[in-house]
């Protein structure tokens, strides 16, 4: 019996250590913190198929340690002033590090934000941050929610620092990374040092167009890109280089959606169609909404930044990379599914003055419309699960 | 002039019977499947609680801050109802616990001499003696990690009394702030026991599934004599704390709606079967009738009353029984009040402000016998046992309340003669810097009469 056991104990043990010393792919599950962290690092130097090389800052270059302490911060609500919300809670793993529940984002007390929470995925490559552009770095930005009044509302950057070195599970974790102690500059060089972790491709288009597989992508998504680089002009802004795709050009854009929330859609609705179950809908009178509703504070885009009226409802591009797994789209959560984004380009947008001159009428055929879906429904990375793994092997930090 | 306790309660017709059955006695009477005589509150309290079956001397008030009025902090606040008083009608105390916290509800341990109170975005628990000074309910306990002793559970909701127990529903989670919740149990003296996970449909952990299982939860009730406990299902954080306004216009949020009651074992703690109730079902309240084997909840979105019932074959099931208003301009049912008697049934729509009054005798059949406009915006809803006296609150939550000149808030107290309700006072909680006044629970000397004939004085004046 006894030798029975010790056999079997044995051949686990074996297997473990075979599991730990095997050679993982930065495709393979990582469960162990130490592959995890390995696995991290490796997709930064060796980003999946169709991204180019991740830019890394000369002071922040990226480290095991950083990546594990910014991961536990990422996911730690206890750095909300009332303990209530992580950067986690509104780029939700599961939910393509964005939130697919609410078109926009909900802060502090249930504040209403006036945008929606978009994917961090490929974050890495943002040469500006947020919708309007107006931070430079994914290590500056990662202050902004900690100390926005209407987001996780610490009442100050050093008050957030004294919490941290507070709790005693941080206890030598950024001595590890950094050398000192937690200040402003380490907690966001911390974060950002995970968030260049959450690179995803090797999706079916990239090997199809950069892999060079031809069964890689079926014949709708095929037609669909000719659609997407030819015909429908979807590339002009949504730009795709010889070696790699990112979807973006890094450039702001008023595509009329601002626009058409600001100057029209507000005050035009009669009545608001609301879903109180599965198939079952009211038209409900416009004035009952705002009777228990507050309107969401006015957005003018770019503008806010640069103070320039050429600016005006300009947002940034956004990359389409894993945007099947990121509704509700646009900066105001305002189009729910990808047909329905299609359809508004297919329409021209909502014409006016400013709107840029590539947003027009397509006139596309119903095929046309689908296959342009299919094409940006095979967008998505093949490791976003492994990203979701990743990130769920650190416990969620709470209240003790 | 001093009175003799017991003088001074016949005097004022008030107490029946005090409850005084051991705890343990009527545990043991459910676990036997004797037809207990336990009886419901004032009428919704746990079987497992003493009831104050005459007058109530107080109403505690779980309130809500509000950023600008006063301390802002959430707190509870004690009402005067004794008639005759010279406080009548007025609040006699304030205890503020600092911050907000989105008080909702709240609820008494077995032996009453307790009240927990509950915040749905901090998830903090406040526990508050009742009993040393049922005047003035003292802050006694605070549990600050609940989140990470249940593993995860967000927004603690009710906080319903089992034998030494407390079983505490939540409505959301650590992960996503999404609906997907369990039941957290703790004993009475704050020690976390255990977590009971919602069924889903991916864990349906042997649970007979009617037709979607959300894993959402609200509120909870037991059936003992039938070793029946229901579950109901709201919305998750991400909902609750959102600006309703918002949230009726936002597609993706108003997907995310309980549309299930659950039937548990209720000794084991283990879900037999979810119930299919789209339109986010809120109060549950079981009948108190020795063989009514069956509890009310509304649909706070479809507007309608659902029976959920034990049919001829032993098996639960769940109906609609009734509209309520115009489900076309969402009235809103949020809080129900079942009279002792299992005949009425008080409805509050918080959308028109109106208490509604259904016959609910035939429970497949209710109709509609009343309304009265209480307010702009109305909530809860609590009646003493003989249903004469009625309390009304205003809020529903911090960020669905009605916005402007609208928002009233407060607390009415009515007379209900059999044919109209008349108001008795009312104490506007904005002009008192106090907040958004949610749960009623109600306190009594009576409740622990031998130690407080002193203080039961006052209540001659
Ligand atoms: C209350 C919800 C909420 C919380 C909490 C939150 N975010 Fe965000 N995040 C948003 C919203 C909404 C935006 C878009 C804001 C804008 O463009 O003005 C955003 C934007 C971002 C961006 C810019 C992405 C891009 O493509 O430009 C990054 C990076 C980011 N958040 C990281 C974080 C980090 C790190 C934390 C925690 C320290 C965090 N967020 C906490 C809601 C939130
Ligand atoms: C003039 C530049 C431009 C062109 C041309 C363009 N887009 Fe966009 N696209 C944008 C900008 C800017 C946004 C962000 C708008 C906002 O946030 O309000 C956007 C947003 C999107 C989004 C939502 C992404 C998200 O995460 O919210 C999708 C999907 C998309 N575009 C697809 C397309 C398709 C398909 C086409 C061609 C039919 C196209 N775009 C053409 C600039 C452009």
């Amino acid at each position: 019996m006894i030798a029975g056991m010790n056999r079997y104990r044995i051949c686990w043990l074996v297997a473990l250590i075979s599991l730990l010393s095997a050679n993982l792919s930065p495709g393979q599950a990582a469960e162990s913190p130490r592959s995890r962290d390995r696995a991290a690092m490796a997709r930064i130097a060796n980003p999946p198929l169709g991204l180019p090389a991740v830019p890394t800052p000369a002071d922040n270059p990226p480290t095991a340690e950083k990546i594990r302490l910014g991961r536990k911060l990422f996911l730690d609500r206890r750095l909300s002033h009332n303990g209530t919300l992580s950067c986690a809670m509104c780029h939700v793993p599961e939910q393509g590090f964005a939130v697919n529940e609410m078109a926009t984002a909900v802060g502090k007390e249930g504040k209403s934000l006036r945008r929606n929470s978009p994917t961090l995925l490929n974050v890495a490559y943002m040469r500006s941050i947020f919708h309007d552009g107006r931070e430079t770095s994914i290590e500056n930005q990662a202050i902004a929610p900690l100390i926005a009044a209407d987001e996780m509302a610490n009442p100050s950057i050093g008050y957030l620092v004294q919490k941290i070195k507070a709790l005693r599970d941080y206890d030598g974790l950024f001595e590890q990374g950094f050398g000192r102690g937690p200040t402003m500059e380490t907690v966001g060089m911390a974060i950002a040092s995970y968030e260049r972790t959450l690179l995803s491709a090797n999706s079916a288009f990239d090997r199809w167009y950069f892999g060079k597989e031809p069964a890689a992508l079926g014949a709708d998504a095929i037609r669909g890109f000719e659609l997407f680089t030819g015909k429908a002009g979807c590339a002009a802004c949504h730009t795709i280089e010889g070696r790699f795709a990112l979807f973006m050009d890094h450039q702001f854009h008023d595509t009329s959606v601002g626009w058409y929330r600001a100057m029209v859609r507000d005050d035009s609705e009669q009545s608001v169609r609301v879903r109180l179950a599965p198939g079952v809908f009211v038209d409900l009178d416009a004035a009952a909404v705002r009777s228990v509703g507050k309107p969401l504070p006015a957005d003018l885009g770019r503008y806010e930044v640069t103070l320039d009226p050429a600016d005006y409802w300009r947002y940034k591009t956004p990359s389409l990379r894993n945007v099947a797994l990121t509704a509700p789209y646009m900066h105001d959560g305002s189009l729910r599914t990808l047909p329905e984004v299609v359809a508004f380009y297919d329409r021209g947008g909502h014409p006016h003055p400013g709107i840029d001159p590539r947003i027009r009428a397509l006139h596309l055929s119903q095929i046309e419309r689908d296959s342009l879906v299919a094409f940006l429904n095979s967008l998505t990375g093949d490791n976003a699960e492994e990203l979701v793994r990743d990130a769920r092997s650190e416990k969620i930090g709470n209240p003790q | 002039m001093k009175r003799s306790f017991l003088e001074l309660l016949q005097s004022m017709g008030a107490v029946h019977r005090l409850c005084t059955i051991p705890i343990l006695a009527l545990a043991l009477m459910a676990a036997i499947g004797a037809a207990s005589a336990a009886k419901a509150d004032e009428t919704c309290m746990s079987p497992y609680m003493a009831k104050i079956t005459g007058q109530e001397d107080f109403v505690y008030v779980w309130t809500l801050g509000v950023e600008g009025l006063g301390d802002a902090s959430d707190k509870l606040v004690t009402v005067d109802v004794r008639p005759g008083s010279s406080t009548y009608g007025q609040v006699i105390d304030s205890v503020s616990v600092g911050g907000r916290h989105e008080a909702h509800h709240a609820g008494f341990t077995d032996d009453r001499r307790y009240l927990w109170a509950t915040g749905l975005d901090t998830s903090k628990i406040f526990i508050f003696d009742v009993h040393s000074d049922p005047a003035r309910p003292r802050l006694v306990m605070e549990i600050d990690d609940f989140v990470s002793k249940s593993g995860g559970v967000v927004g603690p909701h009710t906080s319903y009394a089992m034998p030494g127990r407390m079983i505490i529903t939540g409505l959301s989670n650590d992960r996503d702030h999404s609906g997907r919740t369990a039941l957290v149990e703790y004993s009475n003296s704050g020690t976390y026991i255990a977590t009971h996970w919602m069924p889903t449909a991916d864990q349906t952990r042997g649970t007979k599934i009617e037709g979607v299982a959300d894993g959402y939860g609200y509120d909870l009730r037991v059936l003992p004599r039938k070793n029946v406990m229901l579950t109901s299902s709201f919305t998750g954080w991400s909902n609750y704390m959102m600006d309703f306004g918002q949230m009726l216009g936002d597609g993706e949020a108003m997907k995310r709606f309980g549309q299930t009651v659950t039937v548990w074992d209720m000794h084991a703690r283990t879900p037999k079967k979810v119930l299919h109730v789209p339109g986010a079902p809120l109060e549950l309240r079981f009948a108190l009738g020795p063989n009514h084997n069956y509890a009310f909840t509304t649909t706070a979105l479809t507007s309608k009353i659902w029976l959920i019932y034990e049919d001829d074959a032993g098996e639960w099931q769940a109906q609609a029984v009734a509209d309520i208003g115009d489900a076309s301009k969402v009235p809103l049912p949020v809080d129900i009040s079942l009279s002792s008697d299992d005949k009425l049934l008080w409805v509050d729509t918080f959308m028109d402000g109106k208490a509604r009054l259904f016959d609910v005798s035939d429970p497949f059949h209710p109709k509609q016998i009343y309304e009265k406009v209480i307010s702009t915006q109305v909530n809860m809803v609590s009646q003493s046992w003989d249903g004469k006296r009625l309390y009304f609150t205003s809020s529903l939550l911090a960020n669905w309340d009605k916005k402007g000149d609208d928002n009233n808030q407060y607390i009415k107290a009515y007379n209900w003669d059999g044919k109209e309700l008349k108001e008795q006072f009312a104490i506007d909680f904005t002009k008192e810097k106090l907040g958004r006044p949610h749960i009623m629970r109600f306190g009594a000397y009576a409740l622990y009469a031998a130690i407080t004939t002193d203080t039961s004085t006052a209540m001659t004046e």
